[in-house]
């Protein structure tokens, strides 16, 4: 089947099996490898990827299932400034060891910022709780959520 | 990967019509189903029902007597609902504690329950809400109280031509908890699950449902602990005891999550520490 859906804002169609997995469609198809696969199944958060502005595991979601809905995946950083402030703070915090849980984690706490611009410590760990990091121990990706928070509410009150 | 086409109904009529073929299976958030199908990679896969655009499963209806809860409806959607915050509270803090963000946003109740896993977070609170399914295919609908739709791990009495297409609870105010426990908070199956609905008059219990998860092979219901319950007046000693008798109404197995001896001992403990809850709050 032909699958249309919108993809880090701009209008994707490709012909696709519908039950071929999104995080394949975005992978093999649609060359975006920013996306990783962890588990694949659903353990890990590495695949991570927002449908409609809500984090969802890419290995768990078919491609039938995104036929008309919106999108965004790590490559979208370069057309959306929350993901980008979230970005420069896992930069700025010191986040990233080995790097394969980052585009996840981004994702997950952009996701979280939209709906609560000034989340909690525990707020933060209950939304990252899907996303797990071998490497870093946590403390610094909580810290880069605080971080990107101060960024994005400061941006918003000097505009 | 095995990829196959899929068939991709509209609307309520098509998805049971498309049922009828009984080795279809039914995908609603997939956040189980697509586990199981990572797992055989030398097996096809078969042919897969996407109910993601049958808006008719995917809402909440209220009337005076009934809340009607639409299958497809997500466990974050479950979470966030007002009127199920009000009046399902033990499902809702199910729904809340159950699997990550990513799951709850596609999870559903309908594949929770068709699922049919002793330990299935939504089910114990679905029980002592005494909730009723209704069961569709093209050729008409029956009713199935949710007690009488297991018969055993993963087994259900829902025909392979059927699709749940509603999930109804009575619309009434509801006292109680749901209580699990897992390795960790995220991400992990329930160990133990126990889910209560207390109703008092004055200081005293009238009726109490109490269910239990992950302890049989299918959710069960402790009548000799709610029959225990009725008409006292809730101090620690009835508490303690209450815990000591759910505690013998559990016929929990050794498997990979956990071991019978310590579930025995965690379905008291949860009973204790929600019943404690409950009484202090009010």
């Amino acid at each position: 089947m032909i699958i249309k859906f919108k993809l880090n804002g701009k209008n994707v169609a490709i012909e696709a099996p519908g039950g071929e997995r999104l995080i394949d469609l975005l992978r093999e198809r649609l060359n975006l490898v920013g996306t990783k696969e962890g588990c694949g199944k659903g353990e890990c958060g590495a695949c991570t990827v927002l449908l409609d502005n809500k984090p969802v595991c890419s290995c768990l979601i078919l491609a039938a299932q995104v036929n008309g809905r919106n999108v965004m995946t790590i490559e979208g950083v370069e057309s959306d400034a929350r993901l980008r402030a979230v970005q420069e703070a896992f930069v700025e915090a010191g986040s990233v060891q080995c790097g394969f849980c980052t585009p996840g984690m981004i994702l997950s706490a952009a996701a979280l910022l939209r709906a609560n611009p000034k989340p909690s410590r525990d707020e933060i760990k209950r939304a990252l709780s899907g996303n797990l990091c071998r490497c870093t121990g946590y403390e610094k990706i909580f810290d880069a959520v605080e971080l990107a928070s101060h960024k994005i509410m400061k941006k918003a009150a000097s505009k | 990967m095995n990829a196959v086409e899929t068939l991709n109904p509209t609307n309520l009529a098509q998805a049971l019509k498309a049922k009828a073929n009984k080795n279809v299976v039914a995908v609603a958030g997939g956040t189980d189903l697509l586990v199981r199908l990572h797992d055989r990679i030398t097996q096809p896969w078969p042919k897969l029902l996407i109910l993601e655009n049958v808006k008719e499963l995917h809402k909440i209806t209220v009337t005076k007597t009934a809340i009607t809860i639409g299958p497809s409806m997500t466990f974050s959607e479950i979470e966030n609902s007002a009127i199920l915050r009000k009046k399902a509270l033990q499902l809702v803090t199910a729904a809340a504690s159950a699997g990550s963000v990513q799951i709850r946003n596609r999870a559903t109740i309908g594949g929770n329950i068709a699922n049919g896993s002793p330990a299935g977070d939504t089910i114990p609170p679905l029980y002592v809400l005494e909730a009723i399914l209704e069961l569709s295919s093209a050729k008409g609908k029956r009713t199935v109280p949710i007690e009488k739709f297991f018969t055993g791990p993963g087994k259900t009495v829902l025909k392979p031509t059927e699709l749940i297409t509603a999930i109804k609870i009575p619309n009434r105010s509801n006292h109680g908890f749901f209580m699990r426990l897992a390795t960790r908070k995220a991400l992990a199956i329930s160990k133990v699950s126990v889910a209560v609905n207390i109703i008092m008059n004055k200081s005293k219990v009238e009726s109490a449902k109490i269910a239990l998860g992950a302890v049989a092979p299918t959710v069960i219901r402790a009548t000799l602990t709610e029959e225990y319950l009725r008409g006292k007046e809730i101090n620690q000693a009835i508490i303690d005891e209450a815990a000591r008798i759910v505690q013998d109404e559990a016929r929990p197995i050794d498997d990979i999550r956990s071991l019978a001896i310590y579930r025995k001992e965690m379905v008291g403990v949860l009973l204790k520490r929600g019943l404690e809850s409950v009484t202090t709050n009010g």
